[in-house]
């Protein structure tokens, strides 16, 4: 909830007869716009779930799924509701590759999916989803770079407590 | 094992203190559906299929645990089930899908046979037109991704209360500065108030003589009642995508969230009309600095018009406040600009108990009404 805390005077004197009506505010406020809280760094995470892997506390996380014929990355809720994805699956995207798995097929699903994080307003996305021996493959790393270049945080700012 | 719980928890129910077990052992009953694993034939292990690798079991586990199951789960309680949406948008213009998979196939084969290709593929030196890759994203599967964003932003459930759409027409808008930089405004990008101060360069395809009208509301920002939106501009009756020659409703005004309210969505709705409509209801006075004649409900506005126009395209940004807001309230809404600021709800303690359980002296401060701490007090 948000309270009313203060009002900062006008400099103007006049008064129209049409904005008279302005000065009335309700003093409790509400922004029914989901993604308020977490931009604000004041939305909770799900902090349970410490004894399996991976963990839910985050607000969005990527996860990149390499299967045999393709290549997929998605920016999904704690929930599981898929925000953003991207895909070599898509026709956009395959035209311009070779191959649609493989190394320099996850470059540039980094590189797109960092466009289209940016456009989506995500600047800040949890990557711990990712199998630590897994992390060390050529593709995992190239994607993470080029995820990185495009300009998305691939670490989530701690809530903010007090 | 099951009988001892069953019989304890019977003792339980004639002593009349309830046991505390799972509601599940008072009566014996069939399960609801399929027990899990059920299907796997548990004298056969040697046949089984094994996962051979964690990354296949993850992948498994992770879709298991999506889908919806007949027990209750934490999802089912804190979701509310899915309702069947209503489409307003406009219908889906279907091209032949036999000859654009063929033409796909050819062009697929072509790269195929490019040794370039394969060279710089396996140099991992390739790099794709990412603007051409969007401008074909926009034309494919553009609408489908831009209506999940707006999904999840909670657009459709607050503007048209659970009814969607899927904007085919892609619409484009951008804030020009004064130093010839643009700043566009995509699916939920962050724009400042101080950018986005006057009109912005909308632009989207249209064919010649077709009519269209385009809004800017904010859900968010109303300081009187929670349900309802601002009107920020109404351009109307627009012909092809000219939005000077088009009859201006309602003037456009800067967006002007409060401070200490956060961030909230702007959104722009194109509109595709099938014939030119009598917005004379909806008309505001040429400078409107009212906050009461821009309240606005984009429900109403769309459910009375909804025979003559569809919603086609969609576009929105969010918004926080800084420094150029505090000169829109006081010059044009000439008012005292408001200051909020945030209330935590107070924290959840469960219903108190008589004798409590591995809890600290503390667990008494939780549910007194004074603040009277038990430690720190020598």
């Amino acid at each position: 909830g948000v309270r009313f805390a203060s009002t900062t005077a006008s400099l103007k004197t006049e008064t129209e007869v049409d904005t008279s009506e302005n000065e009335v505010v309700a003093p409790n406020f509400t922004n029914r716009n989901p993604r308020n809280l977490e931009q604000m760094a004041l939305a909770r995470k799900e902090r349970g779930w410490k004894t399996t892997w991976p963990k839910r506390e985050f607000w969005h996380r990527l996860r990149l799924e390499r299967t045999q014929h393709y290549v997929e990355a998605f920016v999904e809720r704690s929930n599981g509701d898929v925000v953003v994805s991207a895909s070599t699956r898509e026709w956009a995207i395959k035209r311009h590759l070779y191959s649609p798995k493989g190394v320099a097929a996850c470059r540039n699903l980094g590189r797109v999916m960092a466009q289209r994080c940016l456009e989506a307003g995500i600047n800040f996305v949890n990557f711990k989803a990712i199998i630590p021996w897994e992390h060390r493959c050529d593709s995992i790393q190239e994607f993470e770079k080029a995820v990185k270049e495009g300009g998305v945080v691939l670490h989530e700012p701690r809530r903010i407590y007090q | 094992m099951a009988a001892p719980l069953l019989s304890a928890a019977l003792r339980g129910a004639r002593g009349g203190r309830s046991f505390g077990t799972a509601a599940v052992l008072w009566k014996r009953a069939a399960p609801l559906g399929p027990m899990p694993n059920e299907d796997v034939d548990v004298g056969n292990l040697e046949e089984l299929q094994r996962y051979r690798s964690f990354a296949r079991y993850l992948r498994q586990a992770e879709r298991a645990g999506r889908e919806p199951r007949w027990w209750n789960t934490y999802r089912k309680h804190s979701e509310p089930p899915a309702e069947p949406q209503t489409d307003i948008g406009l219908p889906r213009e279907r091209l032949s899908r036999a000859e654009e998979l063929k033409e796909r196939k050819r062009i697929l084969r072509e790269n195929r046979q490019n040794a370039e290709m394969e060279r710089a593929a396996r140099l991992r030196t390739v790099l794709i037109p990412l603007d051409e890759v969007r401008a074909e994203w926009e034309r494919t599967s553009g609408p489908f991704h831009k209506q999940r964003v707006a999904k999840h932003c909670g657009v459709f459930r607050d503007l048209f209360k659970g009814a969607t759409f899927t904007p085919w027409v892609a619409l484009r808008v951008h804030y020009s500065q004064e130093d010839e930089h643009l700043v566009p405004v995509y699916y939920g990008n962050m724009v400042t108030p101080s950018e986005a101060s006057s009109p912005p360069a909308v632009s989207y395809e249209a064919d010649k003589g077709s009519l269209w009208t385009l809004l800017l509301t904010n859900p968010d920002g109303h300081l009187r009642d929670a349900d309802s939106e601002y009107l920020h501009w109404l351009v109307t009756n627009i012909p092809g995508s000219d939005i000077k020659a088009g009859k201006e409703m309602c003037h456009y005004l800067p967006p002007f969230p409060a401070m200490g309210t956060g961030y909230h969505r702007f959104i722009f709705l194109l509109f595709k009309q099938h014939s030119p409509i009598d917005f004379s209801q909806d008309a505001r006075p040429t400078p409107c600095y009212s906050l009461k004649m821009r309240t606005f409900s984009t429900f109403d506005f769309y459910r009375k018009h909804k025979d003559a126009m569809a919603p086609a395209g969609l576009a929105f940004f969010q918004c926080q406040w800084d420094s150029s807001v505090t000169s829109t309230f006081h010059q044009l809404l000439n008012m005292r600009e408001p200051v909020f600021e945030f209330v935590r709800p107070p924290p959840y303690h469960p219903p108190q108990v008589k004798f409590p359980r591995h809890q600290p002296l503390r667990y008494l401060d939780r549910y007194r009404d004074t603040q009277e701490p038990t430690y720190g007090i020598y």
